[in-house]
């Protein structure tokens, strides 16, 4: 064991010694692998970041809601406008019926219906050209979650009569109200005069706010004033307490299907979208999206590997006195062969040590200016590490082994 | 135990140059006894770098005996040879063959470090060498900081350090004016006298006649094996 752990010292001391003898010569070295090891990084700390923030989403939203939707269909939707390519189309409308009933069932707490689009906003002299405008329904803050802040929400008689009142964000409230109380306040959206009623602060995440500017109106008023693209209006749905979320989707799905005359054959005409589900969805865009990043980074690894070959035949040829006295000595073809080995392991994973500082810090400035919550997962720095060793030791082999074959004799005339 | 600690019989050593097949040893015998100051002389191409090389456990044989400490090496595999030479074979050259980014005392830990000895016995066990060859304050130097003398002495110690049955000098001298010559040939002497088996390849007369017994090889044979006769005060 501490025969190992000796010889392995030595190797690394060699492999350190020719890193400073050759600093250029080494760094172009682990270049690659550490380019390599960067994309590893950076990109797992993004979609670490992507999914921890959706996750919050979700959960701000209470972990127990789900989804009523037209169509859902995860990963990229490509339509050439032609009913093969766009399935929607044959899924009717969800409609405002079709919510009630839905409120009605006994394993359903409360619903909310959802619909949105962007719009201008405007106070005074201030002109928010594309703010987030939601149509909701009169429980949307207990459904959807979140907290009003200041003021209230609409009530079932303002969502009754359609009227000009808003629920708006603190990010719309800095813009438009820097320093300013926004309660009672009349901004206009869609041209239209709005009284403010309530500040809203969503759970800070990628998809549900956070940095964005938002506003929430009676889905009654949004039908009337805003510009929108229609039928794509969602139901939010949360099931009564002791009753499982399973539960409750069997019989929301009942329900529309009965409502909607589908006979048992037939497929739903409808998308129920827990939070699993997206989730799942999510997940599996992003391994997709993982398979593309590995096949590159193995390409930086294995440009690096390259690279690990030219400098180590250098490095044996320049030093084949010195491994003909090693061998004088009493080294063992097996522990040069391991010497030279643990040098190219180090050379590699001080090229992934690099790697990682430097996809640590992309994932900082991804932090830093954008929404994404990332952070370097523990896995990918394994994964990195192993990966930059094992580049070493499989591109050092043919150097190492021809080092290892070397003739004493010859080795020690080498001038 | 045997006091031999070198037997040689019939040894041949051929090498293929292209289409030729040089001999460079040709049936040669010699015995070496524990506690013998050898020097091996010849003219070039006299067989006595390839003989060094048998000695050393550097080659093996065409054909014929080596016994080395009751062993035979001549039948041995590379890693057998590996730690033959570890453990009974201290190697000084020529060019001293130091690694040239590393200490003194590094240097002379090598061997120790292919034996498997703790770091700490290592340490030791190498600055004992070092205080033996009169280098106890040069330890932490790099070669390039030491002078010819002083890196041939590093050398020394370095073969030294694992307690080897003899000592192989390859023109130690070659490299060194003739005063740090003597040096380094004091320094043999003292080891001798400490019990040391020596055995030096040289072609300078004048570096064998400090030896005890010179051996002079031609032609791939011994030509002649004397006793020096004690120099002249």
């Amino acid at each position: 064991m501490s025969q190992t752990f000796s010889r392995a010292f030595e190797g690394i001391g060699i492999a350190l010694d020719s890193l400073r003898a050759s600093k250029v010569r080494a760094a172009l070295t682990i270049l690659g692998v550490a380019i390599g090891v960067m994309v590893v990084i950076a990109m797992a700390s993004a979609i670490t970041g992507i999914n921890r923030a959706l996750e919050r989403e979700l959960e701000s939203a209470g972990p127990r809601t789900f989804f009523v939707q037209r169509f859902f269909q995860g990963g990229l939707n490509i339509s050439d406008g032609s009913d093969e390519l766009s399935p929607w189309r044959k899924n009717p409308w969800i409609t405002v019926n079709e919510s009630e009933m839905i409120r009605q069932l006994p394993a359903i707490q409360e619903v909310s219906i959802d619909e949105s689009t962007r719009g201008a906003v405007k106070y005074g002299d201030i002109d928010l050209p594309s703010v987030g405008v939601a149509g909701f329904g009169p429980a949307w803050v207990y459904v959807t979650g979140g907290e009003i802040v200041a003021g209230r929400s609409f009530t079932a008689m303002e969502y009754a009569a359609g009227a000009r009142v808003a629920v708006i964000n603190d990010k719309v409230a800095e813009r438009l109200f820097p320093g300013l109380d926004p309660i009672g306040k009349t901004i206009k959206i869609f041209g239209q005069p709005f009284q403010v009623i309530g500040l809203h602060v969503a759970a800070a995440s990628l998809f549900g706010g956070g940095d964005e500017a938002r506003l929430a109106i009676p889905h009654s008023t949004f039908e009337k004033v805003a510009d929108y693209w229609k039928g794509w209006m969602s139901i939010s749905v949360m099931p009564v307490e002791g009753v499982t979320v399973g539960e409750a989707q069997d019989q929301v799905v009942a329900a529309l299907r009965g409502s909607r005359g589908l006979k048992p054959a037939q497929e739903n005409n409808f998308a129920i979208l827990t939070q699993d589900r997206i989730l799942e969805t999510f997940d599996s865009m992003t391994s997709a999206f993982f398979l593309v990043m590995l096949a590159l980074s193995s390409v930086g690894l294995m440009v690096g590997g390259v690279g690990v070959v030219a400098i180590m035949m250098i490095s044996v040829t320049e030093r084949t006195r010195e491994i003909g006295v090693r061998k004088a000595l009493g080294a063992t073809r097996r522990e040069v062969l391991f010497q030279f080995l643990v040098e190219a392991a180090t050379l590699t994973l001080v090229g992934g040590v690099v790697g990682m500082m430097l996809g640590g810090l992309i994932a900082l400035a991804i932090n830093k200016l954008t929404p994404i919550p990332a952070a370097v997962p523990l896995w990918s720095v394994v994964v990195a590490l192993l990966a930059s060793i094992v580049t070493g030791i499989m591109f050092g082999m043919y150097p190492a082994n021809k080092a290892s074959k070397l003739d004493p004799v010859e080795a020690l005339r080498y001038e | 135990m045997s006091d031999l600690v070198i037997s040689v019989r019939d040894l041949t050593r051929s090498y293929e140059m292209g289409a030729e097949v040089v001999q460079a040893l040709r049936g040669l015998d010699l015995e070496i006894r524990r506690n013998e100051y050898v020097a091996i002389m010849g003219p070039s191409g006299s067989g006595k770098s390839t003989l060094m090389n048998m000695i050393g456990c550097l080659d093996t044989p065409s054909s014929g005996e080596y016994w080395l400490n009751g062993q035979e090496v001549s039948r041995m595999g590379d890693d057998a040879l590996a730690r033959v030479r570890n453990k009974e074979i201290g190697f000084v050259f020529q060019t001293f063959n130091l690694l040239p980014r590393a200490t003194a005392l590094h240097n002379v830990e090598l061997p120790l470090v292919y034996a498997g000895t703790t770091a700490r016995e290592r340490r030791a066990r190498g600055e004992e060498a070092l205080a033996r060859v009169g280098l106890a304050d040069r330890m932490h130097h790099r070669p390039n900081e030491l002078s010819g003398g002083q890196r041939q002495r590093v050398a020394i110690a370095r073969a030294l350090v694992n307690r080897p049955s003899i000592l192989l000098a390859d023109e130690p001298t070659g490299n060194l004016d003739s005063a740090t010559s003597d040096e380094i040939m004091r320094v043999f002497e003292a080891l001798h006298a400490e019990g040391q088996t020596v055995i030096m390849v040289t072609h300078e007369a004048e570096i064998a006649a400090h030896a005890k017994r010179v051996v002079v090889l031609r032609d791939g044979r011994v030509e002649s094996d004397v006793l020096n006769q004690p120099k002249a005060a």
